[in-house]
Formats: structure tokens, sequence, C-alpha cells
């Protein structure tokens, strides 16, 4: 059996509408027989009718109308059709979901699904990864799964723990990435995962700029380089522990994300590695983000626009130099 | 016709530069290939560069006695199209953000690049292009903070990381060679440095960080030595030094005066300490107000003095104060040495063995033999100039060839 990130996405929730009775699955074309703009959901509101819902095309009522209901106990998922237009809801989700408890004691459990990050061809509004902004805020979890096994593991937990969680999906890899067969639990929220052991340089990463390090790291090895990989799994809250204990290892540092470059979770990592690891680095800690500009429509230009296993192997042979 | 740069070579191991000292051609001349036309000099010797092939000198684009780095280029010659492709497909290829690099041009039948010579301190990048040998170190001094932090934990100085080959840009030390260092370090045999030796290593290393110089002179001990036999307590040559040091900077205590900052600084009092060999190490007892204590009483509390030092009481603040130091290093039977000034001190002046010999007797139109000994002042150059220095000597020198005044 072979199960690939999105179908790993769409197990998670059906798993969750079987099991619990609260959760339901809230936005556009989720529901009928469209199953989604991605098929996320595909086949889900026949199997649970009424519990799969069709929304209007307002992202701000979306995740109200979800607040809503989870202040009144529900365990609403609501779905993004693209990351780029949860700009829309930033009120709701910012303002409303993310201060919530803190200035009531009552929780609001929403998960709220962002198809992240670029495939070819998207161009500035359906290219997008939003999880540094959201990361900005109090009172957020923000999850970016980089494997077949966390996008399905870590949806369950979005759903179960009781703060607003913003789950980022990478378009890029509900299809190519592949798994046997699904786990039954993973690693703790807030816990990063050693994707590769290496003692030369540590990449750390996230989303589908883990699979482009892993990439980069395989090339290196073959110049004798030993990369380690950390994939921090939820860039909120941030495993800064991890970040720390490889950096001890390797004394280099290199952060990739496919965000735009003006701080943002690569800047906060180096940030943390700089205040508490200063005497861990034996080079000037390296970040590699998209470019500092939309993103482009031209597939060639995309592919220079964001960092991809090559730029990043140009990037830490420069730093292993150092 | 195609140019062909004639390219500063790689003259040796670590060598990153080096001066012209000769240019046997001028534009315009037939030459040979492998045909010596610029001498150069490094700092091991004079070399020459030769032609890259044969062919007639376009133009030379450097100076006499300019410094150009490893990988310049110094000129062009105008060569056949054979010869420039051959050369184009060895040149190495471009790189950018490199000074050195762009005027190597890629394809010798693309026009050159205009000429110029590139000098020493107008580069930036750091490493010439395609050598194994960076031509500017200066990233050799970087130390990372992981580097220092290692060095604070072990309580390791940059004059130990001085022996470690770098591999990290511009040749620093990584933390990978600093720990390959300790590592190789285990294989041979140590013991741990006493707090003697580890005192006088950390005060040489910090004194060494200013620039030291040393002039020296004779000095004539007979009078002296004839002295000495009439005296009660009998003082040590190196006591005479002393006094006669003390007795000079009284004269002139701005001699003895500390760079700081951009201050003078300039002790009250005429405190001289003199070098003491200890068991693996040095004690610098000092004398207080040695300007001011005859030599009777200098002889009897040095006496006081050695004592404490042999039975290792002599303590810190007995060490310390002193504007100047005298280091009688004849007593090892050397005639001249360059002793290094304590740090916090300009002044250290040196005494070596005396000798017999023979000196032309003017009245008696005879040589007659004489006891003569090397005087040397070390001193830091940022507070005194050789001239300062001399006067000084001289005036010590003085003293020291009638000790009755002493």
């Amino acid at each position: 059996m072979s199960i690939t990130y999105l179908e790993a996405i769409r197990e998670a929730q059906a798993r969750l509408l079987r099991h619990d009775d609260r959760v339901f699955i809230y936005g556009q074309d989720v529901g009928g027989t469209f199953g989604g703009a991605f098929k996320a959901t595909k086949g889900l509101a026949k199997e649970f009718p009424k519990r799969v819902l069709n929304t209007p095309i307002s992202e701000d009522a979306i995740v109200g109308t979800a607040i809503g209901a989870a202040m009144q106990g529900m365990r609403p998922i609501v779905e993004m059709q693209f990351a780029d237009f949860s700009s829309i809801a930033l009120n709701q989700i910012l303002n409303n979901a993310g201060t919530h408890y803190w200035r009531t004691g009552v929780p609001v459990p929403i998960t709220v699904r962002l198809p992240c990050g670029g495939t070819k061809g998207s161009g500035p509004f359906h290219s997008q990864t939003m999880e540094s902004l959201y990361a900005h805020y109090p009172g957020l979890i923000v999850m970016t799964p980089a494997t077949v096994e966390d996008a399905y593991t870590m949806l369950i937990e979005a759903v179960t723990i009781d703060d607003p969680v913003v789950y980022c999906e990478h378009k890029y890899l509900y299809y190519h990435l592949k798994a046997d067969k699904l786990p039954d639990k993973g690693l703790p929220i807030g816990r990063a995962r050693i994707a590769r052991e290496g003692r030369d340089l540590t990449i750390v990463s996230y989303s589908a700029m883990t699979q482009e390090s892993l990439a980069a790291a395989e090339e290196l090895a073959r110049e004798g380089f030993e990369l380690e990989v950390i994939d921090l799994r939820t860039v909120k809250p941030l495993d800064t522990d991890a970040v720390l204990a490889s950096v001890a290892r390797t004394g280099r540092l290199l952060c990739v994300g496919e965000s735009f470059p003006w701080g943002g979770t690569t800047a906060e990592v180096i940030a943390r590695v700089t205040n508490q690891g200063f005497h861990l680095l034996d080079a000037a800690p390296q970040r590699l983000n998209a470019k500092d500009t939309p993103i482009p429509y031209h597939p060639n230009l995309w592919s220079a626009h964001r960092p991809n296993a090559k730029s990043i192997v140009a990037k830490a042979r420069a730093l292993l130099r150092e | 016709m195609p140019q062909v740069p004639i390219i500063m070579p790689q003259l040796g191991e670590s060598i990153a530069e080096a001066t012209i000292v000769d240019i046997k051609i001028k534009p315009g001349d037939e030459v040979v290939d492998d045909q010596e036309i610029i001498d150069v000099e490094t700092n091991k010797a004079v070399m020459g560069v030769t032609t890259p092939c044969k062919g007639k000198i376009e133009r030379i684009t450097v100076q006499l006695t300019e410094t150009y780095p490893v990988g310049a280029v110094l000129g062009y010659v105008e060569a056949n199209e054979q010869d420039a492709a051959r050369f184009a497909k060895h040149a190495p290829p471009a790189s950018p953000q490199k000074e050195v690099a762009e005027e190597i041009p890629v394809r010798a039948d693309q026009e050159v690049a205009p000429a110029r010579g590139k000098k020493i301190g107008a580069r930036d990048g750091d490493r010439a292009d395609g050598l194994p040998v960076p031509a500017i170190t200066k990233g050799a001094t970087f130390m990372s903070p992981r580097v220092r932090a290692r060095m604070a934990e072990l309580q390791l100085t940059t004059a130990d990381l001085a022996g470690i080959m770098g591999t990290g840009t511009g040749n620093r030390v990584t933390i990978k060679d600093l720990e390959s260092f300790l590592h190789n370090i285990d294989d041979q045999t140590a013991h741990e440095a006493s707090k003697i030796r580890a005192g006088v290593a950390d005060a040489m290393r910090r004194s060494w960080t200013r620039p030291l110089s040393t002039i020296g002179s004779s000095v004539n001990l007979d009078p002296m030595l004839k002295d000495r036999q009439s005296r009660d307590p009998k003082p040590g040559l190196g006591l005479y030094a002393l006094r006669a040091l003390a007795l000079a900077l009284a004269e002139n205590p701005a001699a003895a005066a500390k760079f700081f900052g951009n201050r003078m600084v300039q002790s009250n009092s005429i405190d001289i300490g003199i070098a003491v060999e200890a068991e693996d190490g040095i004690m610098v007892p000092v004398i207080r107000g040695a300007d001011k204590t005859s030599l009777a009483d200098l002889t009897t509390k040095y006496k006081e003095l050695i004592e404490l030092a042999r039975q290792r009481r002599i303590s810190p603040d007995m060490q310390t104060g002193g504007i100047a130091t005298v280091s009688n290093f004849g007593i090892f039977g050397m005639e001249w040495g360059t002793p290094i000034p304590l740090p916090d001190q300009t002044l250290l002046l040196g005494l070596g063995v005396g000798k017999k010999v023979p000196s032309w007797e003017e009245t008696k139109n005879e040589f007659v033999p004489k006891t003569e000994a090397q005087i040397t002042l070390s001193f830091d150059h940022r507070s005194i100039d050789g001239g300062g220095a001399s006067r000084l000597l001289k005036r010590v020198i003085e003293l020291l060839e009638h000790p009755k005044e002493l």
C-alpha cells in the first residue's frame, strides 16, 4: 500500500470525523461530490453527511463561524482553498481566536488548514507560505508537517488540542511524498525531528524545505560532508533545544525556509541560536529564503525564486568553507 | 593579435605577494617562451618571472618597488593564435568578487580588461583564484565564538593557536582544526606547567603584543671591577647597572614613560626590578627609589630580596610597580641578548659577560687588555625611539665607567 501526503490528510480527517462527534469540516466546496480544491476532503461528505459543510466565499465568515462553534464545544476543521486567501480571515484568526482564551478563559479549539507553498505556475496568489506571519502572533500553534506520517498524526493532534491551530500543508508535497503506511502516533507537538544525522553543518528547515534540504545533504555526502537536517515540524512552539543540541554537534547553522526573507522563522531560529548558543558557532549562521519579491508565474523564475536542493548545496558549501 | 597575460606565479608555499625589483624588458621587445623578464623579491628570495609564451611584450602594468599579490597581472604578451588558445585552455576560471582573478581573462581571444596593477591592500577577495595558498590572510586572525569559548575553557590564548594550521577562510583556525590539534597533542608527552612558568609565559606573551626593539653597545668593566674591590659589601655588576640606570632615569624620567591610549604615563618614583632566575621561571624583585638608595644599601636590600626569593617568600607586590628592569644575562656566560621588557614597563637593560679584549691605547701607542661587556637596552618603540634610547644607554655607560659616582 502506498499513501500520499494528501491522502494522509484526508485519512486523518476521516479518522477524526469517525471517532469524535464534535468534529466537522467547514470550507469552500469541501462538501458534495467536489471534495475541495485539492480533493483533501473527497468522499468525506458521503461518509459523514451534514458534517462536511460548504461555505460562502468569505474566509472572514468561515473562520468567524468556526470560532463560534468551537466556543460552544465543537472541533471545527476549516479548509482554506489557498493559504494566500487566509489573509482575509486574519482578524478572526489573530484577534479573535488567538486572544480568546487569554481574554475569557474559554478555549477556541479550531484547526485552520492552509494549503501552502509553491508549485510551478501558481503565481503570486496561490504559492505563498504564511507560517511566519501566524507564528508572530501569540495564542496560536503553527504546524508545518514535512512528511506523510507527520501530515497524518499532526492533523489529528491539531484537532485534539484546545488551542487554535494553523496547520500548514504543503501543496508541492501533496502528490510528491509517499509512505508505506500511516503511524498511530507521532512525536509530541513542539518537538523537532532529526531528519538526517550529521556532524559538519546543521540545516534547520520545515515543510517542503526539509525534503529539499535532505536532497542537498545527500548531494554533499558525496563530497564527504555529513549534514544534519533538523525538521522543526511545528514552527510554533519552536524546539530551540533540539536546534542548539544539533549546533553543538556541528558548529555551523543554515536555516532554510520557503517564506519571504524579511524576518520570519529562519530569522527567529538564528536569533535564538546566537542568543543562547553563540559559543557553539564556528561560523556566522546563515539562512536561505525565497526572494523578496512577489512569487513569479513562470516555472523557471519560480524555480529560481524559492530555495531548492541546488541553492541549498551552494549555500551550505560556502558555509562549510568558512 | 591576441594577448596573453603575464601572471605573478605562485612562488612557493605560503608566499602571498612579491615586490618587483627588476624589469628586464620593455614594451615591443620580442621574447621567447619561458624567458625570465621580471625579477621579484619575496620574503624568502629573489626569483624570476618568466613569459607564458613567445611573442612581443605588449605592455607592462606594474611598477618597480611596488608589491603585488600572487595571481596579479604583470603585463601582456602579444602571442600567436595557437599559443593564445593553449593558454586560454589552461587559464583558471574567472571567479566573481575576486579582484585578482578579474584580471585573468577566461579566453585569451576576448578583449582584455584595462591593464591596471593591483596593489596590496586594495584587494578584498580572500584567495587568489585557482591557487592553493591564500593571497590574503586577514581572516586568519578571526576566531569564531566557538573557538573563543573552547579557548576560554582550556585557558588558551591566541599565542597558543599560533602553531595551528587553519583550514577555514583565509587560513583561519576552525573548531575542527583546534580539536584535531588537541587530539594530536595527546600523543606527545605533556605535563602541567608550573605556576611561575605560566606566569612568565603570560607576561611575555602580553609584552610581545608591542613593537619591541633592542640597541646595544660596549662598556668597559675595569673601573667597576676595581671599584668593587674597595666596597663592602661587594655589589654585583647587575647592581652597578641597576644603580646607573636609576641615576640616568632620575635625570630624565620621561625615558621610562609608558604609552597608554594617547597618553604618556610617568611614574613618580624610580623603582627598578632585577631579573633573578628561579626554578622554572624568573622572579623580578623591585627596588623602590633606586635613585635615592646608595649602592651599598642597594646591595644589602638586594641580598635580603634574594634570600626571600630563595625561600619562595617573595610576595607579588614586591615584584610589581617597577618602571624598568635589569637583566644580567652575563651570568649565564652570554655576551648579547634581546630580553623582552615586562609588559607594564618600557625598558629593560641587559648586561653581557665581561671579556678581555685588546684595546688601542693612543698614549702608549700599543694595545692594552681591557675587560669589556656588551650592554643592551630593549624598549617599547611606541614610547621611546632609537635616539632617546641611545642617549639613555650612553648615559648609563658613562656612569658605569665612573663607578665612584654611583
